[in-house]
């Protein structure tokens, strides 16, 4: 089981949109899929329309193995399953190594429930400062959306940074371009002299700028499920094949 | 996370789903529906539906209904011998209801329209999946059945979804026969093993007629399977239905005139005469396996010869069987018997018994012939001859249509016991006579050998030789048993079931 993190230190740049997406793709692709709404705000659950747990407020949920089975809810999509938002992350960090080890109970209980995963996306919200870290462990991918400008270029560098600081594993990272506009030259040049700065870093895959994935609020779906065909599901389909490749 | 099975009822199942109402949730019907011909499939018999299940196939699979797991599904097959079937689920199941003696027939054609449906919310998120599947085969005979399965995390939507259907009249039982029944009603009757109503004071001679005018309909019932030769247990229904009209006559002494008995007798006897080699090859052929089994390794072969003889002989035998069965003369012959039962009144002449009551006529009966099988089992011993083993088989097998044709009279409760001891008693029987007459009948095969020559010849004698150093072992184990088998049918309990049904006043007297 992999666990694929969708991170950024910088707020609106499309983490949400990409870990509904790219959930979608890789259950579209035959594995099962918990998407896991780390964001007290809810819009991965609401792009799936789950409602928020009450269950889920409680501080002793990630020690609570039936309750953190018994809040996760079949998404309308085949083979993903979304763990809502409103949770506690106290004790995350907890979790996250319970989901690693094979032998925990929780991952009896969700073998028991229906399956286990073939991969936990998780949508981070943007400020998990106290999180980030246990995060950055336990995750075998961190998934970065990154517009190509001059600000996100500076953050980019930052994570690698606080990564080579820290001792964490810099190669988890994979950062693609999120949002990216063809017509605009800055976005053009940022993209350009980023890939020469961190070539093993960024993976060779663009999210252009597309309607479709702001129509994602109207549809709340993802992408794939209502414009197949369309630039930005395609892309979403190629970032999940990329990130696999790399994992 | 299984899924729950609904009966909806009603002509409308669809429109009714959709007017449901659960809280703020409604059914949707999702625009995937298939509609397309399926063929429902089980034994002559019934074996399916008896079992609770309902066998359907169309060119997208087979499934099976019903069952504790709910249904199964494999690839597209035409179901004949279960042991015939690619392996699969559907298989799997029917391996434990079906005999392997029997073969999945066409029993009619349907309709049948899949369409799925959602149970969604205020958010249209889906919380349900369902599956409707109904069954139409024309004029108002329909069968609809819902499953439902929720996503995860929706069991209680699901459990709510479950009390609407439930308030609609649906139930969660399949009830297989009633499916049949409702979608081929004309199939209802085949399937019908006959069940003749009687009391105490019906007279006897009413309930030998009933008894032997339904089972001429069922050995006539039969004919089509034999002459299709569908499957060997057409032939074997249709010789236990004329065997049973025989021990009427035979057993029911004095019920009808005595010229009038011999005249029956005789031509019952007749038509069983002209099926019996045909019976005798089919129990070698079913035999086949078990008998290899049995035998070393190195005779094999040469049974083997013996086996394609009998399926060559067993051929012909069949073609002659069809030929006569499809014949006038039979067909002339199986009129005449069934009008003579069919107006009893006018054309048959009573005997000085026929207008005893049936009670007293049963009792009499079944303790005197009860007492014999008790006479004849207390001479036996380890070292009685074999005739006196025989004549203790044919009292028991007497007994045994006795209280089986007079069963409806008496309290299931106390009857069945009782018939379940003699059935014990009554393999063991069985067991030594299979044994003897099918050694008796090699013997006579090794016999003929000597007229034809060479190898095969040879390899032929050595295979039955050994098969009856075999069945004489067999009939010997049988012959051990015997003692000890009478012995527990002899069990107070059961002496005393008898006397409490059957002992009548005067016969104690
Ligand atoms: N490729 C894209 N093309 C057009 N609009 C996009 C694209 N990706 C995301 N958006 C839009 O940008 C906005 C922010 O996206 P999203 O919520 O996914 O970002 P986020 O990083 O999760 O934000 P937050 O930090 O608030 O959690 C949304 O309105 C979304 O519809
Ligand atoms: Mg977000």
């Amino acid at each position: 089981m992999k666990i694929i993190a969708c991170y950024s230190n910088k707020g609106g740049v499309g983490k949400t949109a990409t870990s509904v997406n790219l959930a979608h793709a890789l259950a579209r692709d035959g594995q099962r899929v918990l998407l896991c709404d780390l964001d007290p705000q809810g819009a991965a659950g609401f792009y799936l329309r789950v409602k928020p747990s009450k269950n889920l407020k409680d501080d002793r949920f990630f020690k609570d193995v039936q309750r953190f089975t018994d809040a996760i809810r079949g998404s309308d999509h085949d083979r993903l399953d979304v763990l809502p938002a409103n949770l506690s992350f106290r004790d995350f960090d907890v979790f996250l190594a319970r989901m690693k080890n094979s032998r925990s109970r929780l991952k009896k209980a969700l073998r028991a429930g229906g399956g286990d995963y073939d991969s936990v996306v998780l949508d981070c919200p943007p400020n998990i400062s106290t999180l980030g870290e246990s995060v950055f462990r336990a995750a075998d991918a961190i998934v970065v959306p990154v517009i190509p400008t001059t600000l996100s270029e500076r953050t980019f560098g930052q994570l690698l940074d606080f990564f080579r600081d820290n001792g964490l594993q810099k190669k988890k990272i994979l950062g693609f371009f999120s949002m990216a506009q063809g017509t605009k030259t800055l976005h053009g040049q940022t993209m350009a002299r980023m890939r020469a700065a961190y070539p093993k870093r960024l993976l060779d895959v663009v999210v252009p700028f597309a309607s479709d994935v702001e129509k994602m609020g109207l549809h709340r779906a993802p992408v794939a499920d209502f414009a197949p065909a369309s630039v930005a599901a395609q892309a979403y389909d190629r970032l999940g094949r990329a990130v696999m490749a790399r994992i | 996370m299984s899924a729950r099975w609904f009966v909806v009822p009603g002509q409308r199942p669809l429109a009714a789903l959709r007017a449901l109402r659960i809280g703020s949730n409604r059914l949707h019907p999702a625009p995937q529906a298939a509609d397309g011909p399926v063929v429902l499939f089980d034994t002559f018999d019934g074996q399916v539906a008896a079992a609770g299940r309902v066998l359907l196939g169309d060119a997208r699979g087979l499934m099976l209904l019903g069952g504790p797991q709910g249904p199964v599904w494999q690839d597209p097959a035409v179901p004949g011998f279960v042991a015939d079937m690619a392996d699969g689920p559907v298989r799997a199941a029917l391996g434990g209801i079906v005999s392997p003696l029997r073969r999945l027939c066409p029993i009619g054609e349907a309709r049948l329209l899949r369409q799925p449906l959602a149970l969604r919310d205020d958010l249209d998120k889906t919380r349900v999946r369902c599956d409707l599947l109904a069954l139409d085969a024309g004029g108002r005979r329909a069968v609809a059945l819902l499953r439902a399965q929720a996503l995860r995390g929706y069991g209680p939507a699901l459990a709510r979804l479950a009390e609407g259907l439930h308030a609609l009249g649906a139930v969660e039982r399949l009830d297989a026969p009633g499916v049949i029944a409702t979608l081929f009603p004309e199939r209802q009757e085949q399937f019908a093993r006959p069940a003749i109503a009687m009391a105490p004071d019906t007279t006897a001679f009413r309930v030998a007629t009933d008894i032997i005018r339904a089972h001429i309909a069922l050995a006539r019932r039969t004919e089509p399977g034999i002459i299709d030769d569908i499957d060997s247990e057409f032939l074997h229904d249709h010789r236990v239905a004329l065997r049973k009209v025989r021990s009427v006559l035979s057993l029911f002494k004095g019920v009808y005139g005595a010229a009038q008995t011999d005249d029956l007798k005789a031509r019952f006897a007749a038509l069983m005469t002209r099926t019996g080699r045909l019976r005798d090859l089919d129990v070698y052929l079913i035999e086949r396996p078990a008998y290899l089994a049995m035998v070393p390794e190195t005779v094999r072969p040469g049974l083997g010869l013996l086996f394609e003889a009998f399926a060559a002989e067993r051929a012909a035998e069949h073609r002659d069987l069809s030929d006569h069965l499809q014949g006038d003369a039979h067909a002339r012959e199986m009129r005449r018997l069934a009008r003579l039962f069919d107006k009893p009144d006018a054309r048959l002449v009573r005997g000085p018994m026929a207008d005893r009551a049936a009670g007293d006529f049963a009792r009499r009966l079944i303790w005197k012939r009860y007492r014999r099988v008790c006479a004849i089992a207390a001479s036996i011993d380890d070292r009685t001859p074999d005739a006196q083993v025989h004549a203790l088989r044919i009292q028991c097998k007497k007994l045994r249509y006795l209280l089986e044709f007079f069963a409806p009279m008496f309290p299931t409760a106390e009857v069945r016991p009782l018939i379940r001891a003699l059935k014990k008693l009554q393999d063991v029987l069985g067991t030594f006579n299979d044994c003897a007459v099918q050694q008796a009948a090699l013997a006579g095969r090794l016999q003929g050998l000597e007229a034809a020559r060479g190898a095969r010849k040879l390899e032929m004698a050595k295979g039955i030789g050994a098969l009856l150093t075999v069945l004489d072992q067999r009939q010997r184990d049988a012959r051990a048993r015997v003692v000890a088998s009478f012995a527990a049918f002899d069990a107070p309990a059961t002496q005393a079931g008898f006397r409490a049904l059957f002992k009548t006043a005067k016969a104690s007297a």
